[in-house]
């Protein structure tokens, strides 16, 4: 999987969704309704239990991957590696997860990737969700994960357009350029990201299950 | 040793000291005399150098290197000869012959066994400067007395400083059994002093090997063969020379105990573009079948040679004789891993070679042996003449046993040989971890018989594992028990009528070397858990157990002694909380902790505090006591409870502090330290406080959990 | 040419901008109190300030530190004297020594940030500098004396 720097962003709907079901829509998904995107197009959501919870599956794959997981411990203490353990030197998430005093996550991890193995993976944005919104993957069944991205009181009070355009956040992104000798998550950007929309377009529904 | 003094114009001439000097020290050959030429004066370890114009020098012939020595070998020296340490410039020395072949750091032996000398140099001189100045009085010296650098007249408290003194004193003999001071008159020994270097280490002034910088100097790392043992066959360097910065190419052979190997120089004009260019030397390496070799098979080779009866090292009573019945009996087989150095200061070495003259820069433990003339020295195994051979040893950031091995310095020079500017060598951390020397493992098979009515009455503990004398010794004789691998096993204080110890040797082909506290870091875990187990058959608390079995008057009796005081034992530890005790008696000295652990509720154990109590017989500087002691149970406890060094194919499996990791700040337990000091002989500080450490902490946890631990490294969890 | 501002001097350093800062400021520029451990920012000790923050030199890019402010051991204090310095020689923190360049740029971050650390934030500053010779305690309780003094000074001015 390559990383593309120039930022093609092939499934970012620049087409509009038919509006189809529009009461449905209003009940299924009272909290987002219609969104409108700062080009002024409009995300159209067709809802599809079975579609959607068949691309969240899919999601929730690579949520669960080190790559991603790893900045989402249920802990304050960042995971390291693909056996996603507890970060060798115990980094705290602090307040605004960028890291505790001397311990900052840019104190380590730089704009880029440091070359060779086991060095500090890079992002200009390198930091953890903040203490008030801990976003927490590790260990969430996929009902729970979907619901908790679904509901803006703990996903960073993003809204379904913000939840879209985050798919093509510059540090969701590193996972896919995690740095010599770490494992990819388990698809391309491409397919996560379409798999990504699909859930949210197609009404975001939660896997069934606790 | 007698004492000798050297009062020398010529010498102070080309060190460009202005005036008389006169320089006090130690003879060998237990005669006092005279000489006007120090390089002449053979046998003559001088300590202290007085100048006319003021200064006052104390050289310290013990590497620094971390240990203290910078401080406690010149207290001692200080206290005797009344200077206080402020007064005094204090130099480390670099293996200079004139000062003698006791210039090294290990066995945490620098006031064990210097002490007494020490006193004896630092009271001479003050003797011989109170006679001088009694002399110009026309009084008796009895009616002087020395303090902070003078020499004062009780009558008229008129007094010279001890500069004034020089010539006068020059004139004077030594005496060769000087009185020592009362130590209750002591102001430097057993007080808490302040470090003199340790200033330099909080500002970026004190100067490592690392940091020596010389003029014109270039830098080389070295690309060694991934599977240990393999031979260079050949080498493509060409991608390698078009890289930036990069000077040359060359093979650099090391030299390591018994070992020789030899890797791929990379000479360039820093450090950085050495480590870019050695990713594209080409180089064919024949892995001579070293790269079959993995820690799981050896360990699994180790169990099956238990079975062999092996060497014998003590037999106290005879074993055979005595008839245990099986339900008496206990045994256990005990495991333990390799482990790496890892100072913190890289390995390093800055080389100059000019014809047939070298020049060293560099951090290490036995500046004495680089300037030796013996077979293994340095001078001899680089084909340099010991007289063109000069040293600077700077601080050192670690030593720990590993800088004891010349093999970086010997890899330098062999580099800076090939190249007509001064080179310096510099070891990644990878380096550091993967190369050697280790400490080697150690397994043991113990056994330890009770008779009808309760009394323990044979003890048996086999040892198998490689030799480090065969690892090291050119001489090794495999007839023989190597010691060193049997260390104190047969030597602890426990009166058992019937021991026998015995050592099952196993080929290797990794270098091995000593590591703080050498076999006894190893060896004390598998003795001291084991008998814990002893103590539990006999249903009896593991000190009282202990005790038990110890002469009231022994010193490990009295270490327990203080140890049940300290750690108030007989008080009974909440729920799911343990306590456990380990000690250790071996060549360095003695230590004996108690640990207190908690089982938590999910399952980890945590190490809440430990108790120490060290004997010494005398403590230079309490503080610095303390210091080594809660520094060695935290390199205890990471050589219990962190990963260990490991092969796969032939390679190390280990290679940074990402998977060789060490024990951090978050991780460690309360350290309280007793000393027991005043009689008794004089005992080492650096090494004793590792080897009780693992059996205690192993010990709490079973007191804690009931799991008995029988393998190092182990999970604080439970 | 890449102007690298040192405490509060500017050197001009002839470097590969993608060279760490630690080989720039040791090598190149000679102050060598800043210390290579690891090489793969796991040990601290090559911890130097970058526009006050406590960032490892040996993954630091020259590039990423042109024309900023770094302070290393070397410009912490004038005289060895900042409350850090102090407090390390006041408790006899180091043994080898070598390790605490970085601990104690480290640990002045710390001080900036919270004038009264508890042992928890001492752990949460602090667990990423690697000390061989095991002097953490010391290390701990010579932050604490430095609060205090530093508290003391803050509250006389």
């Amino acid at each position: 999987m390559k990383y593309h720097s120039k930022n093609k962003l092939h499934f970012l709907p620049k087409r509009t969704f038919i509006v189809i079901g529009a009461l449905l829509l209003a009940v299924g998904l009272m909290s987002f309704g219609l969104t409108r995107k700062h080009d002024g197009e409009k995300i159209t959501v067709v809802k599809d239990s079975i579609g959607s919870v068949a691309a969240f599956k899919q999601v929730y794959k690579v949520l669960q991957s080190p790559r991603c997981m790893n900045c989402h411990p249920s802990g304050d203490i960042p995971l390291q590696g693909d056996d996603s353990h507890l970060h060798t030197m115990s980094p705290h998430r602090g307040p605004d997860g960028m890291g505790m005093y001397a311990m900052k996550c840019s104190n380590c991890h730089q704009p880029t990737n440091t070359p060779g193995l086991h060095t500090p993976p890079g992002n200009p944005k390198w930091h953890l969700p903040p203490a008030d919104m801990k976003m927490v993957f590790q260990g969430r069944t996929a009902h729970q994960l979907a619901k908790q991205i679904m509901d803006p009181n703990r996903n960073g009070h993003k809204n379904m357009q913000q939840l879209i355009a985050h798919a093509s956040d510059t540090l969701v992104k590193s996972g896919w350029h995690p740095g010599e000798g770490r494992t990819l998550p388990p698809m391309s950007y491409a397919a996560f990201k379409k798999a990504w929309i699909t859930w949210l377009t197609k009404g975001a529904y939660a896997p069934p299950g606790k | 040793m007698a004492i000798e003094q050297i009062s020398r114009r010529s010498f102070i001439k080309t060190t460009g000291t202005a005036g008389l000097a006169l320089w006090l020290g130690l003879s060998a050959k237990g005669s006092t005399r005279k000489t006007t030429n120090i390089a002449t004066a053979k046998n003559f370890s001088p300590f202290i150098l007085v100048e006319y114009n003021g200064s006052i020098t104390i050289y310290n012939i013990k590497p620094e290197i971390g240990q203290g020595t910078f401080q406690s070998v010149p207290a001692v020296i200080a206290e005797e000869f009344e200077v206080s340490l402020n007064q005094v410039t204090i130099k480390n020395t670099s293996g200079e012959p004139e000062f003698g072949n006791g210039q090294s750091a290990g066995g945490s032996s620098s006031i064990r066994n210097g002490y007494n000398e020490y006193r004896k140099i630092g009271a001479a001189a003050r003797i011989v400067f109170i006679a001088a100045a009694a002399g110009r009085w026309q009084v008796s010296p009895d009616n002087c007395y020395a303090e902070n650098g003078k020499v004062f007249n009780k009558a008229t408290n008129q007094s010279f400083t001890y500069s004034e003194l020089v010539e006068d004193a020059a004139k004077i003999n030594l005496p060769k059994e000087p009185k020592l001071k009362d130590p209750k008159d002591f102001k430097i020994i057993g007080k808490m002093s302040h470090r003199p270097d340790i200033p330099l280490k909080t500002c970026g002034k004190a100067q490592f090997g690392i940091d020596v910088q010389v003029p014109g100097m270039v830098y080389a790392s070295v690309e060694r063969c991934p599977v240990l043992g393999g031979i260079l066959k050949s080498f493509d360097a060409s991608e390698a020379l078009k890289m930036p910065g990069v000077l040359k190419v060359v093979k650099a052979e090391r030299i390591i105990g018994n070992y020789r190997y030899t890797g791929v120089a990379v000479i360039a004009n820093s450090f950085w573009a050495t480590l870019q260019a050695r990713k594209k030397l080409k180089i064919d390496w024949d892995y001579d079948g070293y790269d079959n070799f993995n820690s799981e098979d050896y360990e699994e080779h180790l169990r099956k040679l238990a079975d062999e009866d092996g060497l014998v090292d003590k037999n106290i009573g005879d074993i055979t004789k005595v008839n245990v019945s099986p339900q008496n009996s206990v045994e256990a087989f005990y495991e333990t891993p390799v482990v790496a150095h890892s100072p913190m200061e890289p390995m390093n070495a800055v080389a100059r070679v000019q014809g047939d003259k070298l020049e060293i820069w560099t951090s290490t433990q036995v500046p004495g042996s680089i300037m030796g003339t013996g077979a293994n020295a340095l001078p001899r195994s680089t084909g340099f003449l010991p007289e063109n051979v000069k040293m600077h040893n700077m601080f050192v950031g670690g030593g720990f046993g590993r800088r004891l091995s010349v093999d970086y310095i010997i890899e330098a020079v062999n580099i800076a040989k090939q190249y007509d500017k001064p080179v310096k060598l510099i070891w990644s951390r990878e380096d550091t971890t993967q190369l050697g020397p280790f400490r080697p493992m150690t397994f043991s098979k113990l056994s330890g018989g009770f008779s009808d009515d309760g009394k323990l009455v044979t003890f048996t503990h086999k040892v198998i594992s490689p030799s480090l004398s065969e690892s090291r010794r050119p001489d090794f004789d495999k007839t023989k028990v190597d010691g060193s691998m049997v260390e104190g096993i047969g030597d602890q204080d426990y009166q058992i009528p019937n021991i026998k110890t015995s050592y099952v040797r196993a080929d290797y082909h990794v270098p091995i070397g000593p590591w703080r506290s050498v076999t006894s870091s190893t060896l004390s875990f598998a003795h001291e858990c084991f008998i814990d187990e002893l103590a539990h058959k006999a249903g009896k608390d593991p000190l009282d157990f202990r005790m038990s079995l110890l002469a009231p008057d022994s010193d490990t009796a009295k270490i327990f002694q203080k140890l049940r005081e300290v750690s108030n034992w007989d008080q009974p530890l909440g729920n799911r909380r343990g306590r456990g005790v380990g000690q250790w008696k071996f060549f360095a000295g003695q230590c004996a902790q108690a640990v207190e652990v908690t089982h938590k509720a999910d399952g980890t154990i945590k190490v809440d505090k430990v108790y120490a109590v060290i004997d010494l017989g005398v403590a230079v500087n309490p503080d610095n006591v303390a210091n080594q002691t809660e520094g060695a149970v935290v390199m205890a406890l990471t050589a219990a409870t962190k990963p260990a060094i490991t092969w796969k194919q032939g390679k190390v499996m280990q290679h940074n502090f990402y998977d060789n990791t060490m024990i951090r700040i978050n991780e460690v337990p309360e350290v309280e330290v007793h000393i027991l000091t005043g009689e008794g002989k004089i005992k080492g500080v650096g090494e004793p406080g590792l080897p009780p450490f693992a059996p205690a902490l192993a010990n709490a946890i079973f007191a804690a959990t009931r799991k008995r631990i029988r393998k190092m490294p182990f999970e604080l969890k439970a | 040419m890449i102007t690298l501002n040192i405490n509060q001097k500017d050197y001009q350093v002839d470097a590969d901008p993608d060279m760490p800062l630690l080989w720039a400021i040791r090598d190149i520029v000679g102050l060598t109190g800043t210390k290579f451990g690891c090489g793969v920012a796991q040990c601290g000790a090559c911890v130097v300030h970058l526009n006050g923050e406590a960032v490892r030199s040996c993954v630091t890019k020259v590039g990423r530190a042109a024309g900023q402010k770094i302070v290393t051991i070397e410009g912490l204090s004038q005289n060895n004297d900042h409350p850090l310095q102090v407090a390390w020689n006041e408790e006899n923190v180091p043994q080898c020594g070598y390790c605490h360049s970085g601990q104690i740029m480290s640990a002045a971050v710390l001080l900036r940030e919270n004038s009264n650390p508890t042992d928890e934030d001492i752990d949460m500053a602090m667990s990423g500098n690697i000390c061989r010779c095991g002097t953490y305690l010391r290390i701990r309780k010579a932050i604490h004396l430095a609060a205090e003094m530093q508290r003391k000074v803050s509250s006389s001015k």
